[in-house]
């Protein structure tokens, strides 16, 4: 299940203004021609691939987002788990990213009353920050204990803090900061479809070696826009479900 | 561990991430930043390592706002680790060294002109040349082309033969080491390699933006690979981790080439045709079996078995890593034996210019420039390198040279973007010596520990705010541009720096150029203008047709000489599968398994079995204290950071790492502070962080953390230990490094 909720999207269109239909998650040309900006760009569903497996945590991506979306020092959209199994000297360590899943169906946007959350065209769920009052309901729906609630050092005002997948870039073609400058590239970007087929490659190689190894998201709330390579189940991390 | 980790994580989680931030954010320059604005792209170069990444600087309202790998840069590809992006900081960081400064007490300086610094520093050289003659001045620094072109030639103008690097406390083992086997420390051919054995080198926090890249895509092609180390690291993390007992590398790699040998596993062409002394080596070699490693190394003999015949059965397209620091760096008294061994297998392996093996890139073309140059001195150094070190590199021994300051023999030293006090063992040596000088100068943008010992402390321009020397990396051509207009008005650029010094020492004929008379003339061999490289910032430049001997740190221009271009043939190219071997740079022209120069020096000629100078029986509460990087961090100048010491605080990363079972064993739960005692006696009250991946015999501390200069607060507010603290000053016997790892504490409860 790859595509949006028309009903999400539709609110997208209601805060943004721009487009009116979309038709996400297929390869080809779109159903019908979305209006203005967005004419001469593709209207595929697009994804974050997170591939734990090549992840050397050097953190990089935080710093790149940190300075993308210009977040005073003490906050950031990309925080890292981390789990250890096994004694010395048959010891593995694994982390997975936390942050935004980027949920196909998307709890956080139904019930925040001021629409600070909305779609863009290419799946994600990005925020109005000026719009965000700080209530903190959707926090309570996400099911990845993703929104963080702090203090706007410029206003003084209490906000909701989560990835919003650099909107800026994505929606002018742009590739989000985190992707941008993974040395391992472990984090890539590209079409939903494409992003899922790399990931499923990826876990056949694993297999081998790693017979649990899994791709999270292909399902998970209609689909996460935000797809894991994992080498151990799921249910090992924390805040997976 | 007694916790559930998953539980463990699902409480803690929330609790480090609200953890209060560090307390020295300038909201005011944020807010600048997050200002709306027209933005600017300009080329620059990373300065949080030596690697000097290309990258794009974008300036928003005048002000550096972000950074984005260049992608015509061959190193970074478009890619930066996480040290550039809070590099930015250096800028406008309000702790910068802003006016030339004078020490007036312990700690304390006073602003003054750059008139009255320059005369009372030429002034102060001027009588200790006089008096004390050239031996006793010595010049330091983190080389970088600038520094290596305009400190080199001031020293030598001056007839100063004492020129010095940081690589005493990083590589000079492992560049000793291959230097006298192969003639050259070459690297690996990661990506392409069907099989890489990493020895303590970890790629994905000790790192090299690009060969990092190259080392995850082996990963994600489905090479196989190895890391040796006692802790597991981030990079034996996403491989296989195979543990070994601190401080015997050497005994596995014996052991290996024992049984490529034995079992002629080896390349007979390339021993047969491209190497000396194999004979002597193979005799040698079979005193060194598996089941003898194994009791050293703790390594189960069928491990050392199967990566022997892995490592066989991928030849040659596999490697042997060549390292960096870690085994076959200045941690151990073994260190450059256990880089030579590494040679031996990649030899016996017959990897060299193939693919996927060891391997050079080309050079781009360098001419050089034609102003008149003093003569290189040849008097002492010293440092005791070509006497009591008498095969040492000549990158130097820093910590040789303070012990000389105390004893009276040294009294002027020049220091620029290099730390020793902090990154040298021990540093109460390392202080009293630059105590005991009659003058040092440090050229800094920050208030180190060094520079806090200075009696001036001449600022320069952050790297976005002033243009440098080009830099070659294989075939990429860069150069540091211009980027923000300069922060701090009184900072004076490098060259500007030593040209005045020049001048008023009477030495300002070696001078009579710019910054930009000298590009220009780097270049006039390349098909672009240096106006033109302004504008690109990096670019990949027309090549030598043979491949260039690898230098130190990164493919440094020499400051008065390009590499010879005719020293090797065309050989090294990864694109071909199988490339002839050419004559090596050692002194035979062969791969070189018995040292005719290490034997007359007096050290053995084929690398021989060693124990860590500490030996390796430990009582029941005690641990060999190993340090090692983590991606976020460089050497001892980044903690001072916001953005980076965050990263600490959230994960609380500059904890001790000690196993879990001696951790039980002794008492101590996760997050206990206990004492550390050396065998001197000196303590320090560290946090224990409990865990599986580490081996029992050691204690691991995070690198980079333990600044003492009270100027530089985020680092004094983060806390943390920095062994160097504890360990005493030593020189390793053949290459003289710093040996930063024998240490042994005995852990007490506080
Ligand atoms: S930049 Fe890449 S390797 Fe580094 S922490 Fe992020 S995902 Fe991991
Ligand atoms: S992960 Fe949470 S915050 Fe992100 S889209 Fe899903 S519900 Fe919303
Ligand atoms: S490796 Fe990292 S710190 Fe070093 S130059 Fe490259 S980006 Fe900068």
């Amino acid at each position: 299940m790859t595509e949006l909720n028309r009903r999400d999207f539709l609110k997208v269109s209601a805060v943004t203004g721009a487009a009116t239909v979309f038709a996400a998650g297929c390869a080809g040309a779109p159903d019908v021609a979305a209006e203005s900006i967005a004419e001469e760009r593709p209207r595929e569903r697009m994804a974050l691939l997170m591939d734990n497996s090549l992840c050397v945590n050097c953190q990089a991506c935080r710093l790149a987002c940190q300075n993308e979306n210009m977040l005073p020092v003490e906050r950031k959209y990309i925080r890292f788990d981390y789990i250890d199994k096994g004694r010395f000297p048959n010891t593995t360590h694994h982390v997975n990213r936390h942050s935004c899943q980027h949920c196909g169906n998307a709890p956080c946007i139904d019930v925040c009353p001021v629409d600070a959350l909305y779609k863009g065209q290419e799946g994600f769920t990005h925020v109005d920050f000026e719009a965000c009052i700080g209530c903190q309901l959707c926090g309570t729906v996400c099911p990845f204990d993703v929104p963080v609630y702090n203090e706007d050092p410029r206003s003084g005002a209490w906000k909701m803090y989560k990835c919003s997948a650099c909107e800026h870039l994505v929606s002018q073609g742009g590739t989000p900061a985190c992707a941008s400058t993974c040395m391992t590239e472990a984090v890539q970007y590209g079409t939903w479809e494409e992003m899922l087929a790399k990931a499923e490659s990826r876990v056949a190689q694993l297999r081998d070696k790693h017979p649990q190894a899994e791709v999270y998201g292909s399902t998970q709330q209609d689909g996460l826009g935000l797809l894991l390579v994992l080498r151990t189940p799921a249910a090992d991390y924390p805040h997976l479900v | 561990m007694a916790i559930d980790r998953r539980t463990f994580f699902k409480r803690t989680a929330g609790i480090t991430a609200a953890a209060a931030a560090l307390n020295f954010i300038d909201m005011k320059a944020w807010a600048q930043t997050v200002e709306d604005g027209p933005v600017e792209v300009k080329p620059s170069m990373c300065n949080m390592c030596t690697s000097e990444c290309g990258m794009q600087i974008h300036v928003k309202n005048g002000r550096a706002w972000k950074v984005t790998g260049h992608p015509d840069h061959g190193i970074s590809r478009g890619k930066l680790c996480p040290r550039a992006h809070a590099g930015l900081h250096w800028i406008y960081d309000p702790g910068r060294v802003k006016t030339p400064l004078k020490r007036v007490g312990e700690w304390e300086f006073e602003a003054i002109s750059w008139e009255q610094a320059t005369d009372e520093i030429a002034d102060k050289l001027k009588a200790i040349l006089d008096e004390h003659g050239q031996e006793a001045v010595f010049g330091a620094q983190y080389p970088r082309t600038t520094g290596t072109l305009y400190l080199n030639r001031f020293m030598h103008s001056l007839g100063v033969a004492t020129t010095m690097t940081h690589e005493a406390s990083c590589q000079s083992a492992r560049q000793l080491g291959m230097t006298h086997t192969f003639g050259a420390a070459y690297d690996a051919d990661w990506r392409h390699a069907k099989y890489l054995l990493f020895v303590g080198r970890n790629m994905g926090e000790g790192i090299k933006t690009g060969s990092a890249n190259c080392f995850a895509a082996a990963v994600a092609n489905g090479a196989k690979i190895v890391c040796l180390d006692p802790r597991l690291n981030q990079s034996a993390a996403i491989t296989e981790w195979v543990p070994i007992r601190p401080g015997t590398d050497l005994a596995f790699l014996l052991a290996v080439s024992n049984i490529l040998v034995t079992e002629n596993l080896f390349d007979r062409d390339f021993i047969r045709n491209h190497t000396n002394g194999f004979v002597n080596f193979r005799r040698e070699i079979t005193q060194y079996t598996p089941e003898w490693a194994a009791g050293i190394t703790g390594i189960p003999e069928d491990k050392i078995r199967e990566i022997a015949y892995d490592l066989a059965d991928n030849a040659p397209h596999c490697a042997v890593d060549t390292g960096w620091k870690a085994a076959v760096g200045s941690n151990f008294a073994n260190g450059t034996d256990t880089a030579r061994a590494v040679a031996y297998i990649n030899a016996l392996l017959g990897n060299l210019g193939q693919l996927g093996g060891l391997y050079a890139p080309l050079g781009a073309i360098v001419a050089e420039p034609n102003f008149p140059s003093p003569a290189v001195p040849t008097g002492v150094r010293n440092d005791g390198v070509g006497t009591e070190f008498p095969v040492a590199p000549p990158t130097g021994l820093p910590h040789v040279t303070m012990q000389r300051a105390k004893e009276g023999k040294v009294k002027a030293g020049f220091v620029r973007h290099f730390n020793p006090v902090r990154s040298f063992p021990d540093y109460e040596h390392m202080r009293a010596g630059m105590r005991a000088l009659d003058l040092l100068v440090v050229f800094e943008t920050h208030m180190s520990e060094t520079a806090i010992e200075a009696d001036y402390i001449l600022p320069e321009p952050s790297f976005a705010e002033r243009e440098e020397i080009i830099k070659t990396d294989g075939a990429t051509v860069c150069m540091r541009t211009k980027v923000v207009d300069k922060v701090h008005p009184e900072t004076k650029s490098f060259d500007e720096i030593i040209t005045l010094l020049a001048q008023k020492m009477g030495v300002g004929q070696y001078f009579e150029f710019s910054l930009d008379d000298w590009n220009e003339a780097l270049l006039a061999e390349q098909p672009f203008s240096l106006a033109d490289l302004k504008r690109m910032g990096s670019t990949q430049g027309l090549t030598y047709d043979e491949p260039v001997v690898p230098g130190g740190c990164g493919n440094l221009l020499p400051g008065d000489k390009p590499a010879p271009p005719t020293m090797h043939p065309r050989v090294f190219l990864a694109s071909n599968d199988r490339n002839p071997v050419p004559p090596l740079g050692t002194p035979s022209g062969l791969f070189e398994f018995f040292s005719q120069r290490f034997a007359q020096a007096g050290f053995n000629g084929i690398a021989e079995w060693r124990e860590p100078e500490t030996g390796l029986s430990l009582g029941a509460n005690e641990f060999r204290v190993i340090h090692g990087k983590q991606g976020y961090h460089s050497h001892v100048c980044t903690a001072n950071i916001p953005m980076l010491a965050q990263i600490t605080k959230d994960y609380d990363t500059n904890r001790i790492w000690m196993n879990a079972e001696r951790a039980s064993a002794l008492g101590v739960s996760d997050n206990d502070t206990v004492r550390l005692r050396a065998k001197n006696g000196r303590t320090a009250e560290v946090r224990i962080m409990v865990t599986e991946r580490i081996h029992p015999d050691m204690l691991f501390a995070p690198a980079g953390y333990g600044n003492r200069s009270p100027y530089l607060e985020v680092s004094q507010a983060l806390g943390g230990f920095n062994p160097h603290d504890l360990c005493d000053f030593r020189t390793e016997p053949i290459s003289g490094h710093a040996m930063m790892s024998e240490l042994i504490v005995a852990v007490e409860s506080v």
